[in-house]
């Protein structure tokens, strides 16, 4: 396994054609703006180093045998998606923000499966083509993005039918050799700091979509890859002169970026579905049914954090005895662990796949999902309600560090007179950043969109609800033959 | 001197600082228990599961040792220098 340092080594390699705020980034690895997310995703491999957690870090490669990073594992077990999730919440808590590696995991689990089954299908070979990946993957200990969602244009047209044939990733040309491709993928988290994207189909298509039934992998700093960087609330507090008490979480953070491919090549063995209408479904039941699962843990982990904040800034200023801040901790942890309760729940009733990797049960996955969509956003707000005004109206650090306005400050803000008021600054610019800075980014809009929209969850609930069982034992039981 | 092996769980939510109650164990048995991680196929008088809650079932099966501690809170990881005191004891009068 790659350590921290040797991955932060490893990126400095990478020739990405990134842009942000209309400039190009020459060095993304040590640009402010970017750096706490590559923070964030090193804790992938900073953990995993570490004795106290790498067993949930850290699993045994069913190819190899040998000993690998559980982000590059194809689940194996029931226990096994139980750790995944356990891992998520652990990395959560440590990062306060999204470390972004759970998208290449969840997407290998979905691709490994769908590929057996349009093998055995279809004839086709594309299982050993990802095999040949993902061993790459394991023993190299890569960071995998993974790519679903296209931009989509006209929601109500197929991706055949947009007035732009580039609005969904689609092949251009065809050789002897491979497949060239264009579009774009939007909300990519932690591209800038992957090795690999596996790109997958966004939806389930129909005859006539052949060129959109596509999913490969290619190294990130692929020529004809160019990266437009996401903007976030309060972003530019990292570049200001004084960027510590303001921004909240200094060492950690999260980013998504625009990932357009302009006529890209990709050889033949690097393919994963070309052309297989049939199966673009499956990829995208499968890869939603893990990161739906996957939020079960990581906006856990989060909330820890949140609800961690909270209960200090209750402490500094004196008002954690009181009743209704009590209760309001409690609902917080309450909403929190019954996230964790839907993402244990969908892994531990599990199953096998025909490849041999386990999948977690889809109802139960869209469930946590749909739960997600709704609690972070409560969590917050009882957040906010606790944190008091002063959480967005507290000078700035630049304030707090001019002489003529430092005592009016450390005397003004001051809640229990034994803590310090930069440290009462300090937990509320937490709050701050989790509610409504840049890990709210994380936290609250990804919790709503990420892993699909909320009606992508409804959907999959009704598809999966049992309905006709459920009025069979409504009717015995009322008797209605 | 016993051997000692010590497994940590994964620590996904755990309840107390497993790697300070560690750090204490292993400082209040210096000179009668040397302590390391799980090599493979390592025999050990004890191993020292420490859990960070009651909700992770790993027995660790796979590790050899002849007594086994499982740790889930502050309280029990306070008392595991004692416990290994005795053990290192009745082996001596062995």
């Amino acid at each position: 396994m790659m350590t921290k340092a040797q991955y932060i080594e490893s990126l400095r390699k990478l020739n990405l054609n990134l842009w942000m705020f209309g400039k190009k980034v020459e060095n993304p690895v040590d640009d402010p703006v970017i750096r706490p997310s590559l923070n964030s995703f090193a804790a992938t491999y900073e953990l995993a180093e570490d004795p106290q957690y790498e067993d949930l870090m850290t699993a045994t490669s069913h190819i190899t045998g040998k000993k690998i990073n559980r982000f590059t594992h194809m689940h194996q077990s029931t226990d096994d998606l139980i750790k995944k999730v356990k891992m998520q919440r652990l990395l959560g808590q440590k990062t306060a923000a999204c470390f972004q590696r759970c998208v290449g995991m969840d997407a290998m689990n979905a691709v490994f499966s769908a590929t057996y089954e349009t093998d055995e299908a279809c004839g086709t070979k594309y299982h050993e083509n990802f095999v040949k990946f993902l061993t790459r993957v394991q023993d190299g200990d890569l960071a995998v993005d993974g790519a679903m969602t296209d931009v989509k244009g006209d929601r109500s047209l197929s991706p055949s039918q947009q007035a732009d044939p580039d609005l969904f990733l689609h092949v251009v040309e065809r050789t002897a050799d491979g497949v060239y491709v264009t579009g774009a993928k939007a909300h990519q988290t932690g591209f800038i700091n992957s090795h690999e994207v596996l790109v997958m189909p966004t939806i389930s298509m129909r005859p006539g979509d052949e060129d959109y039934a596509i999913s490969f992998a290619v190294p990130t700093d692929s020529e004809g890859i160019t990266l437009i960087y996401g903007r976030q609330s309060c972003d530019t507090r990292k570049i200001e002169e004084y960027n510590d008490i303001d921004v909240g979480n200094k060492v950690y953070g999260g980013h998504e970026v625009l990932v357009i491919f302009d006529h890209v090549f990709v050889p033949n063995d690097r393919i994963f579905l070309n052309g297989e209408v049939k199966f673009a479904g499956m990829i995208v039941e499968r890869f939603a049914g893990y990161h739906r699962q996957s939020y079960g843990g990581c906006k856990v982990g989060v909330g820890d954090v949140l609800i961690g904040a909270t209960a200090l800034a209750g402490d500094m200023a004196g008002s954690a005895k009181a009743s209704h801040v009590k209760d309001k901790l409690i609902e917080m942890t309450h909403l929190n662990e019954t996230l964790y309760c839907c993402g244990i729940a969908c892994s531990s009733q599990g199953s096998k796949t025909k490849a041999g990797n386990y999948l977690i049960d889809l109802l139960l996955a869209n469930v946590c999902k749909q739960n997600v969509t709704r609690f972070p956003y409560e969590i917050a707000r009882l957040a906010q309600d606790l944190a008091g005004g002063a959480m967005v109206t507290l000078p700035s650090e630049a304030d707090f560090r001019t002489p003529e306005l430092h005592d009016y400050i450390d005397k003004y803000f001051k809640g229990v007179a034994s803590v310090p008021t930069e440290d009462r600054m300090r937990i509320l610019r937490l709050i701050e950043n989790m509610t409504m800075g840049t890990a709210a980014v994380g936290y609250l809009p990804e919790s709503m969109h990420g892993a699909g929209s909320p009606q992508a969850q409804r959907i999959m609930i009704a598809r999966q609800s049992n309905l006709e069982m459920k009025k069979e034992l409504a009717k015995k039981i009322a008797r209605i033959n | 001197m016993l051997a000692c092996c010590v497994k940590f769980c994964g620590g996904c939510n755990p309840r107390y600082d497993r790697g300070e109650a560690y750090r204490q164990i292993r400082d209040a048995l210096d000179g009668i228990a040397s302590f390391s991680l799980p090599q493979d196929g390592g025999k050990y008088d004890v191993l020292l599961i420490l859990r960070g809650c009651t909700g992770c079932p790993y027995l660790y099966e796979e590790i050899s040792a002849v007594r086994r501690f499982t740790v889930h809170s502050r309280e029990e990881a306070d008392a595991v220098p004692a416990a290994i005191r005795s053990l290192a004891a009745e082996q001596q009068d062995s």
